[in-house]
């Protein structure tokens, strides 16, 4: 029994150390102070209302925002048709493909980053939406073919099976009958999407440039010259929506499910 | 097998049809945008000068290799994969045991408490931890104010920190690839070594920790990985104080604006990465011959 509490203290003290140093920004936020401070002196709101007087930040929160649902809807797509593939049908190479497909996952980011803009430079996408689009969903693919292959192991071939002896074609065995009892993965696959995409850096930091930014990257430049509340105001409302979607997922469909 | 087949005429060849149609954007977009630029990159570090004549040549290799500089960063690297690696394993077991075997009601909470930071964007953690551990940060006003030291420590820009803050974010992979495999070992493993006599650390010892040595190293592998190819973390928590070959190569390029040389860096630690990869693959398939 005392093994037992002694691991549960245990985890408690590694929550602590993952939690703290997101945690500590949010009250910084708050503060009246210039500086970013904590404990923060004083109380206020003021900073979260500066947010609208830096136009650079809306714009490149604007476009971040964009190039994930962009990048999220397509590889949603492009994800599921592709781990329907590797998980239903045996062909030569399935083994290989299916690393291919989780390669973004490991593969070194800053030589992936350098590597696409070489390729999208010629074509004139770099400082491109439609460039950082295409990055985006390699980047993001991984997790929903992850997520969606994760769900398809659970549904039982059956169901499908029975709708193909009731007559129907394989498109509509797919759409009416696998489709819906994909949601789940769906769901969690479309919602890490989003947040990778909006969050990623290193791969956006070669495709980016005046006129077309990114939030992360904004966030860097500004940093570099002022290290001010505004950015503690703007983090806390990205751990929010962060912590707001991730509750959503779990209690929607269940995030723990999705991972095994 | 055959009770999905939808035509009794030919059913292999419709069937890898549809694959192949299923397959068709999925790959053709990472032929775009994963393998044709790889290739490009292999052939930029194969090029002496560029702009200049595409020549087939090993020099920027050989650089590399005769390069302190770049050698150093090379090792620091791979000491920083090593430590990060073992301190996410040590540190991420006891987590995913409790996620997998304690049927707590708190195993929700610890979940998505693990993969919490893996969500939160860089640039938000980097400023955490500057609150935390900046030369006017929490720690230092503590340390301060018990009089433990008479002058702030700078905890920031060293390679501790940037450990640190790698730790912070890989952990989840770690827990998530243990949990994984600890779920599927059966218990009765464990009752069976108690009910032979040995005690519970003994029963760890020798049954559940070499059964659940697989997920250690799908867990290893990944962390591994990441870590040796990482960047934004390192230039942020290490002030520029801890270089690593990301951001040599980011130097290379963006710099010195010595594409070739800067690819051929990126070649050797993509190429270290693969290895690892399919080193891991034969592992692997060794594991399941057993």
């Amino acid at each position: 029994m005392t093994a037992r509490r002694l691991l549960g203290a245990y985890v408690a003290v590694v929550m602590l150390f993952l939690a703290l140093p997101i945690a500590v920004v949010i009250p910084s936020a708050f503060g009246e102070g210039n500086a970013l401070a904590f404990p923060p002196q004083g109380f206020s709101l003021k900073w979260f209302a500066a947010i609208l007087e830096r136009p650079a930040l809306l714009a490149a929160a604007a476009n971040s925002a964009a190039i994930a649902a962009v990048a999220t809807g397509v590889s949603l797509v492009v994800g599921t048709l592709s781990a329907f593939a590797l998980r239903r049908y045996a062909f030569p190479g399935r083994g290989a493909l299916m690393a291919l497909f989780m390669a973004p996952l490991v593969f070194p980011a800053i030589v992936l980053a350098a590597a696409i803009a070489m390729v999208l430079a010629p074509m004139g996408l770099v400082r491109n939406f439609w460039g950082l689009v295409l990055a985006h969903i390699v980047v993001v693919l991984p997790y929903v073919v992850r997520t969606v292959s994760a769900t398809l192991a659970e549904v039982d071939r059956a169901w499908e099976e029975a709708a193909l002896t009731l007559g129907a074609s394989p498109w509509r065995g797919f759409t009416s009958v696998t489709l819906p009892l994909l949601r789940p993965g769906l769901v969690a696959g479309a919602t890490f999407s989003l947040i990778i995409s909006f969050d990623e850096f290193t791969i956006s930091l070669f495709l980016v440039g005046s006129g077309m930014m990114t939030l992360p990257i904004e966030m860097y430049n500004y940093a570099e010259y002022s290290l001010d509340p505004v950015l503690a105001a703007v983090s806390t409302l990205l751990i929010l929506l962060t912590t707001a979607a991730v509750l959503a997922v779990e209690r929607t469909v269940g995030l723990g499910k999705q991972f095994s | 097998m055959t009770a999905i087949a939808p035509s009794r005429r030919r059913p292999d060849l419709r069937r890898g049809l549809a694959a192949t149609l299923l397959l068709a954007p999925g790959v053709a977009l990472l032929a775009l945008v994963l393998v044709w630029p790889f290739l490009v990159m292999l052939g930029m570090s194969l090029r002496e000068r560029f702009p200049g004549p595409i020549v087939f040549s090993l020099a920027k290799y050989a650089e590399f290799l005769a390069d302190d500089y770049l050698l150093t960063v090379a090792l620091r690297s791979f000491s920083l994969a090593l430590a990060v690696t073992a301190l996410c394993a040590v540190l991420g077991y006891p987590v995913a045991w409790y996620l997998a075997r304690a049927r707590s009601r708190w195993a929700h909470l610890v979940f998505l408490g693990t993969i919490f930071p893996l969500l939160v964007s860089i640039v938000v953690r980097t400023m955490g931890w500057t609150i935390l551990l900046g030369s006017e940060g929490l720690v230092n006003a503590a340390l301060l104010r018990l009089g433990l030291v008479s002058e702030p420590l700078r905890l920031m820009q060293g390679f501790w920190s940037v450990v640190l803050g790698m730790v912070h974010v890989l952990l989840p992979f770690m827990v998530l690839s243990i949990a994984a495999v600890l779920g599927r070992i059966d218990a009765a493993y464990a009752e069976a070594a108690s009910t032979l006599g040995a005690t519970p650390l003994r029963g760890f010892l020798s049954v559940t920790l070499p059964l659940s040595v697989q997920g250690i190293a799908a867990g290893s592998v990944i962390v591994f990985c990441l870590t040796i190819g990482a960047f934004i973390t390192p230039l942020w928590l290490g002030r520029g104080h801890v270089t690593v070959m990301a951001i040599a190569i980011h130097e290379q390029m963006v710099t010195l604006v010595d594409w070739p040389g800067g690819a051929a860096s990126a070649m050797v630690l993509s190429f270290a990465t693969l290895a690892l990869l399919a080193g891991y693959g034969l592992l692997l398939r060794r594991w399941a011959r057993r």
